[in-house]
């Protein structure tokens, strides 16, 4: 078992934080923007001067799933006093739409550049065990049901068969003024992502929401993910 | 009973082509059979299967029943431990609690492997799973077990059958390439009947039931060694136990590298899911996880059996196409069109042909001919029309397969258009003929294809679809290339 699942399940805790998931997802080599966690205001300011403007900021709680729902989450902020500015609002937003939740600090992270917005999600299916899930971000997953599911392990062809399954999957091929986007790096996310779910038994449901993909050659990064966790 | 031992050609080569004598081998091949709950009345579960296997069966079979010291000159015996000779398959149809008392002498008596067709056990709420835990422990690692609730094997080249439904209710196919799994025991005797009433040979067919010991995968894994098997049709509607479903994943993908399998898989509705869950896990409506099963091992997916056999039928006769470009000739210009929506559909292609090949075309065919492909020889089209058609342009590489339309009331056709079908396969690509209408003739004219190994199908989409699967197939098999 990986030691950050291990150190969560001791402390009798079912989900990741922030901070922890992207650790996670770097140890095997999936995509992350540069992320620092903090306590403060100060020391915010003080990491964003590695990490570079613009960044994100999200709260730190292990007693918060959906951080946009409570206001957790602040995007684009390009300078020191938005950043002092954000760190106030989200501290305010939790006061009032969940009063009892712990803060253990915040996720100052690099904000990723747009691009093509993707979820990969992952649950684990009594009878198939891990079973991943990809669709197009926004509307397309939830509201039209356009993803493809399989069952982990799966291989690289699996994984581009999941892809260009979708009927949004035209999108990465460029569509009037967008660009051409990059297919083999969100293959290899897909894959990668099986690989640490065969690792983690424990894990029972996961979702990188969203991951997003760059132009051809330049990438894809898991902006935000969240697990989930037994001990089984 | 002499004549029932004498082993049939089909019998002979299927004894050659077997590895070992696993359990499995002896299930679907056993030289001898004994039935406990034998009995000669014939109207009860027990007495078809009697009647099945002392009529049908070649090899040796021994009936066990207390109740019975010889009927019509046929001995019974009081329990399996009172024969003398070696047993290689028991059947049981004793009701159910007698039925752990019953295997135990099978094992005593030195069985490895048993059908139990009993039902009462975990299909019928907690005393039946009680009785099938006892079962459970009896049999473990002592004797393999297919059932119990089950309706067990039928193979057609040995007459080993303990289909339970009697044969003027329930037809009994040939013997043919297409191996059936059925979860269910009723809809493989019905698809069976079926198959019987359309000629398709279906050589074996097995109906695993609540699946104590033997599985979809170790079924699957035993048709994929059976060299009389070119193609298996799995009709399933669900898994049951933790994490099978990642085995029968690994299997399946193995088995289909070797030949194809066709699943129609039941209860698509998505399952309502719990609790909270994340819109991932909320999504992942049961029937999704299969269907990404499927594709996920090579398995090619149909909406339904009758779909799964028009498929079976093709990918048991015909060889791979190399690409997805279909050659459609008719004699009718609706039929032509309909060919065309339906292979589009399933994202086949039917490309015009080059204008000096149409040229070709045109300098033959009368007038109102259309050569474009579909390729429409209206309604005067004559035999020698299709043979010179089907000659000139299915061998060149302008197509990888034909689609034949021949509406056989058009007085220029006659048997003699399928024999030039026929000699079409020399060019090695996939044909299908669609042909419609009831009368004798027509008949005549299907039945000459089929027996010659063309495939006929009464719907235009219906030989799409088979053409589809051809070519799903081929690409699993890498002969065909995926063109993104």
């Amino acid at each position: 078992m990986n030691p950050i699942v291990a150190k969560a399940l001791e402390e009798g805790r079912y989900k990741l934080l922030e901070h922890e998931s992207f650790e996670l997802l770097r140890q095997y080599n999936i995509p992350v923007p540069d992320f620092a966690l903090v306590q403060d205001v100060n020391e915010a300011l003080k990491v964003v001067k590695d990490i570079g403007y613009p960044v994100v900021l999200k709260v730190v709680s292990p007693d918060i799933i959906h951080k946009s729902d409570v206001g957790g989450v602040i995007l684009n902020i390009n300078n020191d006093d938005e950043l002092r500015n954000a760190c106030d609002r989200i501290k305010n937003n939790i006061k009032e739409k969940a009063p009892y939740a712990r803060i253990s600090g915040f996720l100052i992270q690099r904000m990723v550049p747009e691009g093509l917005e993707t979820i990969i999600g992952a649950t684990k299916d009594p009878i198939f065990g891990h079973v991943i899930a990809f669709g197009l971000g926004g509307i397309m997953v939830e509201v039209l049901q356009d993803v493809s599911f399989r069952i982990v392990p799966i291989t690289e062809e699996d994984a581009r068969a999941m892809v260009r399954e979708i009927k949004g999957y035209r999108l990465f091929n460029g569509y009037r003024n967008m660009p051409a986007r990059d297919e083999e790096a969100i293959i290899y996310v897909i894959t990668k992502f099986s690989e640490l779910l065969s690792d983690n038994p424990n894990i029972v449901e996961a979702d990188l929401n969203p991951v997003i993909v760059l132009e051809r050659g330049k990438g894809a990064y898991a902006a935000d993910a969240r697990f989930i966790i037994r001990s089984v | 009973m002499e004549e029932q031992k004498a082993q049939s050609q089909e019998g002979k080569i299927a004894e050659v082509s077997l590895v070992t004598a696993s359990p499995l081998d002896l299930l679907f091949n056993p030289k001898s059979v004994a039935i406990i709950g034998a009995t000669p009345r014939e109207n009860s579960v027990g007495g078809v299967i009697t009647k099945n296997l002392l009529t049908r069966f070649k090899g040796k079979v021994y009936l066990v029943n207390p109740k019975y010291d010889e009927v019509n000159g046929i001995k019974y015996y009081k329990s399996i431990l009172d024969i003398q000779d070696n047993i290689d398959l028991a059947v049981i149809a004793v009701p159910a609690p007698a039925v752990p008392k019953v295997a135990d002498e099978c094992i005593k008596k030195g069985v490895r492997i048993v059908i139990i067709i009993s039902g009462g056990f975990s299909e019928v709420g907690e005393d039946g799973a009680k009785l099938e835990e006892e079962l459970r422990r009896v049999v473990q690692n002592r004797i393999r077990v297919l059932g119990p609730n089950c309706i067990g094997v039928y193979n057609a080249f040995n007459g080993l059958d303990t289909f339970f439904l009697p044969e003027d209710r329930m037809g009994r196919p040939k013997p043919g390439p297409v191996a059936l799994i059925s979860q269910s025991g009723a809809v493989a005797g019905a698809i069976l009947d079926w198959a019987a009433r359309r000629n398709i040979g279906v050589g074996l067919a097995v109906n695993y039931g609540n699946k104590l010991d033997i599985n979809e995968s170790e079924l699957l894994e035993y048709f994929a060694k059976d060299n009389r098997v070119k193609v298996i049709v799995m009709y399933m509607e669900g898994l049951k136990y933790i994490g099978e479903g990642k085995k029968l994943l690994e299997v399946m993908k193995e088995v289909s590298s070797v030949k194809p399998i066709v699943t129609y898989k039941a209860g698509r509705t998505k399952a309502a899911t719990g609790a909270v869950k994340s819109h991932t896990a909320a999504l992942a409506g049961n029937y999704e996880i299969y269907h990404a099963m499927l594709r996920q091992a090579n398995v090619i997916e149909a909406d339904n059996l009758t779909d799964a056999f028009d498929m079976a039928k093709a990918l048991a006769t015909q060889p791979l196409p190399r690409g997805n470009r279909v050659l459609v000739i008719t004699d009718s210009g609706g039929m032509g069109i309909q060919s065309v929506d339906a292979l589009d559909i399933r994202g086949l292609q039917v490309p015009e042909l080059s204008e000096s090949l149409q040229e070709i075309l045109r300098k033959q065919l009368p007038p109102l001919s259309v050569t474009r492909n579909p390729i429409d020889l209206t309604g005067s089209a004559t035999d020698a029309m299709y043979k010179f058609v089907l000659d000139t342009v299915l061998p060149t590489s302008y197509v990888d397969m034909a689609l034949i339309i021949a509406l056989m009331q058009i007085p220029g056709l006659s048997i003699n258009l399928g024999n030039y079908i026929i000699e079409a396969k020399r060019f090695n690509k996939p044909i299908v003929v669609v042909s419609f209408g009831g009368n004798e003739y027509v008949a005549k004219f299907e039945s000459n294809l089929e027996e010659n190994g063309i495939p006929v199908y009464h719907a235009p989409h219906r030989a799409a679809k088979a053409l589809w699967a051809l070519y799903e197939y081929s690409k699993i098999k890498g002969v065909a290339k995926e063109w993104w």
